[in-house]
């Protein structure tokens, strides 16, 4: 217990220190998850709009597919990118592995599923009446689907910061496609993976509190925007 | 003249249940049309389609003597005409204001002008105090109010409305059937609206078009139950409505039914004189209106019967709310489906 205490304590201090490994490490932590959460939303809400917006052949079975993809293990997406980008790759010769952008496609291919799930669960809450209503009013369907889109924007703000939520605290995709590389592409929960094998608590603690802090204000912001959402 | 909307063997099929067959329809200019009927008579989906917001399954639609394409590009050119008033509207999540700029920016109205007929709009429906307001913050009636001054901003030709007045209280049903009735006379907006009220549809309407299981009909089907079928004595047919309630009836069908009795066929009596042949109820009178040459009356027979007496039968019986009355139904008077 003791040794936990220690710990702790010694986290806040090299925190208080403004240790430069320790927030280079945060500060990569929090570039790859910003670069990959954007590039999902981009992605993901049009996608999921769209998915939920028409009807078309085989639309259930695809939203099946993205609601299983919800539980795809980071290692599996690790492994597969790995596949492509490794040397032996097809994509090898962009000589991407163990680089951030690596991480970068490793992490959208992992929230993409909750991005564009989550929209088409906002966008189909939505009652039908406010796309009637925007129809006969004379909107165009490009309009009307601004209109559907302005109704579920809290709950579309919502999905993005659950795929912030998941990217900033996976540690899988992270580890096998960006390599751990100190000062390039170590990131949080890699860097804490490491101090446990090393059995060096510190610095693990202190990653471990910080992740903890933005997990705790990604919350706060999840619920007011729900909150947002309900009234 | 051409006809404002006219429809040819128009049916919309959900599911493989046809909730509208129309052989034909004809609505004209300038007018107010009722589409009257209960639950589950076609009413709103004929108001949508005709809206141009769905299209039918099969059958032509004419708009001012033009068939109507569903799938052409340029259906929203033609739909920014018509504009409909859903029952229990929904307000964007904006202030009045922006709702009512809503259909103003998508026909591309420049602010300046928009800002008058917002407010023009607002003072026809008597909420222009709430151009600030957030719109989900109204009462149901405020709402209706809102959506229907919403709709009016765009200068429509026609206006739809379903159940205008279901979701509302008495006093807000009476001002939006006067701004019906004022959208109609001074903007010369033709309107179609459905409700399941005749007295609203007869006094609101210049023409009452009746609606029973998506079909148009001749007359409007009231008193309406499921009952069920079974055979009497002397091989008569009864009409089960409910335990103690059993009507004989004209038909052929069996088992689960839905029947009809034609409120002018029932007569009312204070004294059981009355033949074998007839079906008797007893029953308390408990609701009395006046309607044009007709009154209405209401008898609670375990049931309630709406009943339809020429004034001068009324008169004659000398009928008061709380008589204890019999109500004569004769088999004629009882349609089974």
């Amino acid at each position: 217990m003791d040794f936990l205490i220690d710990s702790v304590l010694s986290a806040f201090l090299l925190l208080w220190s403004l240790d430069p490994d320790l927030y280079f490490i945060i500060y990569v932590s929090l570039k790859v998850s910003f670069f990959s959460t954007l590039i999902a939303g981009l992605l993901g809400t049009p996608a999921g709009f769209f998915v939920a917006f028409h009807e078309f052949r085989g639309k259930r079975i695809l939203i099946t597919i993205l609601n299983s993809l919800l539980a795809l293990p980071t290692v599996v997406v690790g492994l597969v990118v790995y596949a492509f980008i490794s040397r032996r790759g097809i994509l090898g010769i962009l000589d991407l592995l163990y680089t951030q952008s690596a991480m970068v496609i490793g992490q959208v291919i992992l929230i993409f599923p909750i991005v564009a799930c989550l929209t088409i669960a906002a966008v189909s809450r939505i009652d039908e009446r406010y796309r009637k209503t925007a129809m006969t009013l004379g909107a165009t369907t490009f309009e009307t689907a601004r209109v559907i889109f302005r109704e579920a924007r809290f709950a579309l703000v919502a999905a993005i910061i659950t795929a912030f939520g998941r990217v900033i605290a996976e540690v899988g995709v992270s580890m096998m496609l960006g390599g751990n590389a100190k000062g390039f592409t170590r990131t949080m929960t890699t860097a804490m993976a490491l101090e446990y094998d090393k059995g060096e608590f510190v610095l693990g603690v202190a990653l471990g509190i910080v992740l903890l802090l933005i997990s705790f204000a990604i919350n706060i912001l999840f619920n007011s925007v729900q909150g947002r959402t309900k009234s | 003249m051409t006809p404002l909307f006219e429809a040819r063997k128009l049916s919309k099929v959900y599911k493989d249940r046809a909730v509208l067959d129309l052989a034909e329809l004809r609505i004209e200019k300038e007018m107010i049309y009722a589409l009257q009927g209960p639950n589950g008579s076609g009413k709103t989906t004929l108001l949508e389609i005709l809206s141009l917001l769905i299209p039918p399954t099969t059958g032509e639609l004419l708009y001012q003597g033009k068939s109507v394409d569903f799938k052409s590009r340029s259906l929203t050119i033609l739909r920014r005409e018509i504009v409909m008033v859903h029952q229990n509207p929904v307000l964007f999540t904006r202030t009045v204001h922006g709702n009512l700029e809503f259909g103003l920016k998508v026909r591309g109205v420049p602010k300046p002008a928009r800002e008058q007929t917002i407010l023009e709009s607002l003072d026809l429906v008597g909420m222009r105090d709430f151009l600030r307001a957030e719109a989900h913050k109204l009462s149901g009636g405020e709402t209706q109010r809102v959506a229907i001054a919403r709709a009016l901003v765009c200068s429509p030709r026609v206006m739809l409305f379903d159940e205008p007045t279901s979701s509302v209280d008495v006093e807000n049903r009476n001002i939006i059937e006067r701004i019906i009735g004022d959208i109609n006379s001074e903007k010369k907006i033709s309107v179609v609206f459905t409700s399941h009220d005749l007295t609203q549809a007869s006094k609101l309407s210049h023409k009452v078009i009746p609606l029973f299981e998506g079909r148009k009909v001749p007359s409007v089907y009231e008193n309406i139950f499921m009952s069920t079928i079974c055979a009497g004595d002397e091989g008569k047919m009864r009409c089960q409505i409910r335990d103690g309630i059993a009507l004989l009836a004209e038909t052929g069908a069996e088992g689960k039914v839905k029947i009809s009795i034609d409120p002018l066929k029932i007569r009312l009596h204070r004294n059981d004189d009355h033949g074998s042949d007839i079906n008797s109820l007893k029953g308390k009178l408990v609701q009395l209106t006046d309607e044009q040459s007709l009154v209405r009356a209401a008898v609670d027979v375990g049931i309630t019967l709406n009943v339809l007496l020429p004034k001068e039968a009324f008169k004659e019986q000398s009928l008061n709310i709380g008589d204890e009355v019999t109500v004569l139904i004769p088999r004629e008077a009882i349609t089974v489906f």
